[in-house]
């Protein structure tokens, strides 16, 4: 059983993989010269990333408050990646196009 | 349970659902009318608002008290003089739609919540639905291309935000092992020391909420969406949110995570001396002048949050008295600028104001004087603002800050006067159209309010003091 | 009563201000004018309960604010000093609003003039019943603005511009003198509530600042601040260019009322001036080389307006010298019975320009006083009053000033006596000088305008007449009340005499000779004046001729504006264009040196962070969340 220990996948494992996906997510947003609907799954990897942070501690501290928190955070990034994806709608509309390096006439 | 807590927002919430049916039910345009029944709305918020009995609700998560009191009734009634800024500009701009002022109703309920929250879950949520109408309307002018992309990257940062934010939650709530504030304050006053999960996800949460006051670094959506959303737009967003997300800064900062106040000052000091800074000195070559008023929203945050620095008393009051005055000046300052129009075509650079003193005189007049108060200029109201907070940092031992303060409001009045300069001295540029009925009157209750504030300041000053001693209870 | 007073003017001037435009200008004038009749039955009633039945009062309104141990409230103090300004005040702004009617029938903006008119008189009844410096200082900036706005108030007009601005920064000049003495008194009383400073001066009386007696510098400032206000010499340059307002706000503002403000000033702050005999003594100094100064410039001016505006000047030095030797009463005796003559010369004045179409130049009038007989007749009445002739309002005030001069018995006091014999005889002089040339002798004005000369109309005439009883009877009627034999009674320590001044009683007790000199001397002035105008008429003409240096040294006013001009415009004027140079246009530019350049580099670089890109957004949050982590774990 010991062998079975060791393997075991604890909180720091659920924590590291969540912020691997959270810097993904972050990277993606600002590292992406294609388009825009690239940085809208970055921010979905960022909540996912935070999904699984709240799930992993409310296993960890026996507490539901982190599975009803994620529910939450679930619901609200479909309603925000609706709204997203009608902002780029109305975007692309405007200018034809949705490269990210163009959306830049707006600066100084 | 003791629901009725919370009945302003209730009230607001089942006011909006109507509000959205009466609007979309008739065949004709039905603008006028909803905007009228919106503002009633706030208005009737506002007075349940001051009606509210104190306590806590909801299984503590939602929290009335006398903080939340005059914070719910300043930023109901700048979201309400928002929308009244809105009611002529958008029918003229052809994008008076009934949608709106319903967008406006739930922003404003997220605001409420916002200032209610006494949990991570409910303060998500308030920040949730502020935020989602606020990307909606800052893209509003769907046909402009500029309000588009002013729209889009508002979404991109914030989203992003408020990604931030959550990740911040999650550590806390991992460490702390709840999301109520009461339990967050009461884990870390039993650990000695504290881990780099919660400083990472301390740090998280000011920042997503410094993102929406838009506080250095965080602060780099403002000019550009400043800029390119329909003015009413631009004004709503620099008084009632910001009004809105401080109150929740405060609370987060004093209640849950008040025990860490020596680590988090020095984070709200080097964003306060950022911000006033960078608004004092990139505001200074701009002609385009709601990027100006960006800049300078940018600036007076800086010294709002030089009273959440203080932490304690005479800040906080300093950082209240602050708010208000600056929602006052800002909106009186914005209702100028809406209505700047020639020919029927709206303008936007510091140019087009030229001449105004001769053409217009009592507009002139008016901007002048909100122009003169953001300045800090005494006696106007602008000046008191100021001092207030000046004067709780300098109690406070941060001198650095006050010193930084003066030197910045100095420069920032350069970029101020050079306005006036431009009403009084410059040759017209054309003579600007006639500003609405209901412009005006914001402009007169502004400027009355700016001016008169020095006679008796009295009444706001106990009003924030409560206010203040309510939060932090001493 | 007591707040109606205050506040009417105040609601006049909302009405007729923000609802001029919707309820009319004929509407918004009348709401005004009854605003300020409700206001001057509160002040007569107010005057009859306070002064007359001695029940002095302080009515609270409102905190202002209480920080930093400073409470400071609004409040409204009802003593004898006070009253007699309120009825006054709200007595003869009442007359000028129904003058106004009139005489601004033709304006384009009647509602605006009405509404800077009654905000005047709202902000200078603050400033007489102020409880405490700083809502007398609130009363004294307000009556500054208001006085500002009304000599602007032709904005189109250069001259009036330029006037506006020259009052508005001499006056400034006064100010910050005023505020340091503010500021001195909470410095070394820990209050400025008149009730504490004036029960806390035995204390302080020796108290030193920088080495110098703390009184004593608090009188200097604050009488400096007065000059400013009251025109005094060297800070007495925009009140003849403030002329290019209205008439009607030259009798209102610039010589009934506000010019007043540093008299009644002095005459406040009398228990500290009591203690401070140095800074007494340069008020009296200061007061009688004005009132003689004045006059001397009086006598060769053309311009109407200008001549009554330095008698203006001339009658403020003989009230600030007679404050200047203890006797305060004397001053405010002066103060009161000279608002009604002055006033009524200015409006007076008004009904000639009227009468003459806009002509201000008493060179071009002439042959008139048939025509308007009216306003003839109160113009005498008001010269005689100004000359002091007997029975006259004025021959009671003026006289009293000088006996309490020579009953001083000091230095000044006799200078101060010299100074006001002569300025007398001048003041006649000049007087009719201006009513030989005004209204008699052979008509210069056009064939065009002397067709036109008329009488003004009765909203105007009444007006004159009522201020023309109030310059013959208020003289005689008061004379016991402020400064005879009732004189304690009536002020009940609303003023105070120190114990060492006797001034009040020895001043009934000089030489028979005294009383009967300024008499004498007055009636000299109008006999000479008679002859080189109406006797003969060359005689101006070859004096001027035979005196050129002296004659063109008063004809330019003893040459203080170019002083001025030499010693502070021009400067000022070559370094603005220097800092204009060098900063604004440069900043602008992007051509800087030194600060401007490091603002206009830091600006750039601000701005240059702006690129507009999302990802450049995006990464400086990040970069920004990395350094406040660093910061937070350091301090951890």
């Amino acid at each position: 059983m010991g062998g079975i220990t060791e393997m075991e996948i604890g909180l720091a494992h659920y924590l590291t993989v969540g912020a691997i996906l959270f810097v993904l997510g972050i990277f993606g947003i600002f590292l992406n010269r294609k388009n825009v609907i690239v940085i809208l799954m970055s921010v979905e990897l960022i909540l996912l990333s935070v999904n699984l942070n709240f799930v992993a501690f409310s296993a960890k501290l026996q507490d539901l408050t982190g599975q009803v928190f994620a529910l939450f955070v679930l619901t609200v990034a479909a309603a925000e990646a609706a709204i997203g994806l009608a902002i780029v709608v109305i975007y692309f509309r405007n200018r034809g196009s949705i490269e990210v390096e163009e959306i830049s006439t707006l600066k100084g | 349970m003791n629901w009725t807590l919370a009945l302003p927002e209730l009230v607001l919430a089942i006011g909006t659902l109507l509000i959205l049916v009466a609007g979309v039910l008739p065949k004709r345009e039905t603008y006028f009318p909803v905007c009228m029944a919106s503002i009633g709305a706030l208005l009737l918020t506002a007075v349940l608002v001051l009606a509210q009995g104190e306590g806590s609700a909801f299984g503590g998560q939602y929290i009335a008290d006398g903080f939340s009191r005059f914070m719910k009734v300043l930023a109901l009634l700048a979201a309400a003089v928002g929308l009244l800024l809105a009611l002529d500009f958008n029918e003229k701009e052809r994008i008076g739609r009934f949608e709106y002022p319903v967008l406006l109703l739930l922003a404003s309920l997220g605001m409420l919540v916002m200032i209610s929250a006494n949990d991570l879950l409910v303060l998500y949520m308030g920040i949730e639905l502020l935020s989602l109408p606020l990307y909606v309307i800052a893209a509003f002018d769907r046909d402009n291309g500029r309000s588009a992309e002013a729209g889009l990257k508002y979404f991109v940062l914030g989203a992003l935000a408020s990604g931030l934010m959550l990740y911040g939650s999650s550590l806390v709530y991992g460490f702390a092992g709840a999301t109520g504030f009461d339990q967050i304050a009461a884990a870390f006053n039993h650990q000695h020391g504290v881990s780099a999960g919660v400083v990472v996800g301390v740090v998280f949460v000011i920042a997503g909420l410094a993102f929406k006051v838009s506080a250095v670094p965080f602060h780099m959506w403002t000019p550009d969406v400043y800029e390119g959303a329909p003015t009413p737009v631009t004004a709503f967003f620099s008084a009632a949110p910001k009004v809105a997300a401080l109150a929740l800064l405060a609370r987060v900062l004093y209640d849950p995570f008040g025990d860490l106040a020596p680590q988090w000052q020095q984070v709200i000091i080097l964003m306060s001396l950022l911000s006033m800074v960078l608004g004092a000195f990139a505001a200074i070559g701009q002609q385009n002048i709601k990027r100006l008023m960006a800049y300078s929203s940018i600036g007076h945050v800086g010294y709002a949050l030089m009273g959440l620095a203080v932490a304690d008393t005479a800040g906080l009051r300093g950082l209240l008295i602050y708010m208000a005055i600056y929602v006052a000046m800002n909106l009186g300052a914005f209702a100028v600028l809406i209505a700047m129009r020639r020919q029927g075509k709206a303008v936007e650079t510091v140019a087009d104001l030229a001449g105004l003193g001769r053409t217009d005189p009592m507009r002139a007049a008016w901007m002048s004087i909100f122009m003169f108060s953001m300045a800090g200029i005494p006696p106007l109201a602008g000046f008191f603002g100021k001092l207030y907070v000046f004067l709780a940092a300098v109690q406070g031992g941060l001198w650095l800050l006050a010193v930084v303060g003066v030197l910045a409001s100095v420069v920032s009045a350069y970029y101020y006067l050079r306005i006036v300069k431009v009403m009084y001295f410059d040759e017209a540029a054309g003579r600007l159209d006639d500003a609405p009925a209901s412009l005006g009157v914001v402009m007169a209750a502004a400027g009355i309010f700016t001016l008169a504030f020095a006679l008796w300041p009295a009444p706001l000053v106990a009003a924030a003091q409560s206010a203040a001693m309510a939060l932090l209870g001493g | 009563m007591f707040v109606g007073a205050i506040f009417f003017p105040l609601l006049g001037a909302t009405i007729s201000g923000f609802l001029g435009r919707w309820i009319g200008d004929r509407a918004a004038q009348w709401v005004s004018v009854t605003c300020m009749v409700l206001a001057a039955l509160c002040g007569i009633l107010a005057f009859l309960e306070v002064a007359l039945g001695g029940h002095h009062t302080v009515v609270p309104l409102v905190t202002w604010m209480d920080v930093g141990g400073l409470e400071v409230s609004w409040a409204l103090r009802y003593d004898t000093l006070s009253v007699v300004m309120v009825a006054m005040v709200t007595f003869i702004s009442t007359l000028i609003h129904l003058y106004s009617v009139g005489y601004m029938s033709h304006d384009a903006t009647p509602a605006r003039f009405f509404a800077y008119l009654s905000l005047f008189t709202f902000m200078m009844l603050m400033l007489v019943t102020a409880d405490n410096l700083a809502q007398l200082f609130f009363g004294w900036e307000g009556v500054g603005l208001a006085s500002y706005l009304l000599i602007g108030y032709w904005y189109d007009r250069d001259s009036a511009n330029r006037a506006a601005m020259k009052a508005f920064i001499v006056n400034r000049v006064g100010d910050v003198c005023f505020m340091l003495g503010l500021a001195l008194v909470f410095y070394v009383f820990g209050s400025i509530e008149f009730e504490t400073i004036f029960a806390a001066i035995p204390q302080h009386a020796e108290d030193r600042f920088g080495g110098v007696r703390a009184m004593e510098l608090i009188g200097f400032l604050l009488f400096l601040g007065a000059c400013g206000k009251s025109a005094q010499l060297g800070l007495h340059t925009w009140l003849p260019d403030a002329m290019e307002g209205p008439t009607p706000v030259s009798a209102l503002i610039h010589a009934a009322t506000m010019v007043t403000a540093g008299v009644f000033l002095v005459c406040r702050m009398s228990p500290i001036f009591e203690v401070a005999p140095t800074a007494l003594g340069f008020v009296c100094f200061l007061g009688a080389t004005t009132a003689l100064f004045a006059a001397t410039i009086g006598c060769v001016q053309n311009d109407i307006k200008r001549v009554i505006a330095y008698s203006t000047c001339s009658q403020l030095g003989y009230m600030f010298f007679a404050a200047g030797v203890g006797a305060y009463q004397v001053a405010m005796f002066h103060l009161f019975t000279h608002a009604f003559f002055k006033a009524l010369l200015f409006l007076a004045a008004g009904s000639v320009i009227h009468a003459m179409s806009d002509e201000q130049d008493i060179r071009r009038m002439g042959g008139i006083w048939k025509k308007i007989p009216i306003t003839y007749a109160v113009f005498w009445i008001g010269s005689l009053a100004l000359a002091g002739v007997p029975f006259f309002a004025g021959y009671y005030s003026k006289d009293a000033i000088i006996e309490a001069a020579f009953a001083a018995h000091s230095g000044v006091g006799t200078y101060a006596f010299l100074c006001g014999i002569l300025a007398a005889f001048l003041t006649a002089f000049y007087s009719w000088r201006l009513i030989l040339l005004t209204f008699h002798g052979e008509p210069r004005a056009d064939h065009h305008t002397m067709e036109h000369v008329h009488e003004s109309p009765w909203v105007m005439l009444i007006p004159l007449l009522v201020l023309a009883t109030g310059a013959i009877v208020t003289g005689a009627i008061f004379a016991p009340l402020f400064i005879g034999e009732h004189e304690h009674g009536f002020w009940r320590g609303a003023i105070v005499n120190g114990p060492h001044n006797h001034v009040l009683h020895a001043m009934h007790e000089v030489p028979s000779w005294v009383p009967v000199l300024p008499t004498i001397i007055g009636l000299s002035g109008i006999a000479l004046a008679f002859l080189m105008y109406v006797f003969v008429p060359s005689l101006p003409h070859r004096l001027a001729e035979r005196f050129h240096g002296p004659y063109h040294f008063l004809l330019n006013k003893w040459y203080f504006d170019e002083l001025y001009d030499r010693i502070f415009v021009q400067p000022a004027q070559r370094l603005a264009t220097v800092l204009w140079k060098t900063g604004d246009a440069k900043i602008i530019d992007g051509l800087p040196n030194g600060a401007a350049r490091l603002a206009a580099g830091v600006s750039r670089g601000a701005v240059g962070l702006q690129t507009g890109r999302v990802a450049n957004y995006a990464f400086a949050m990040i970069i920004g969340l990395v350094v406040l982590v660093t910061l937070f774990l350091f301090r951890a």
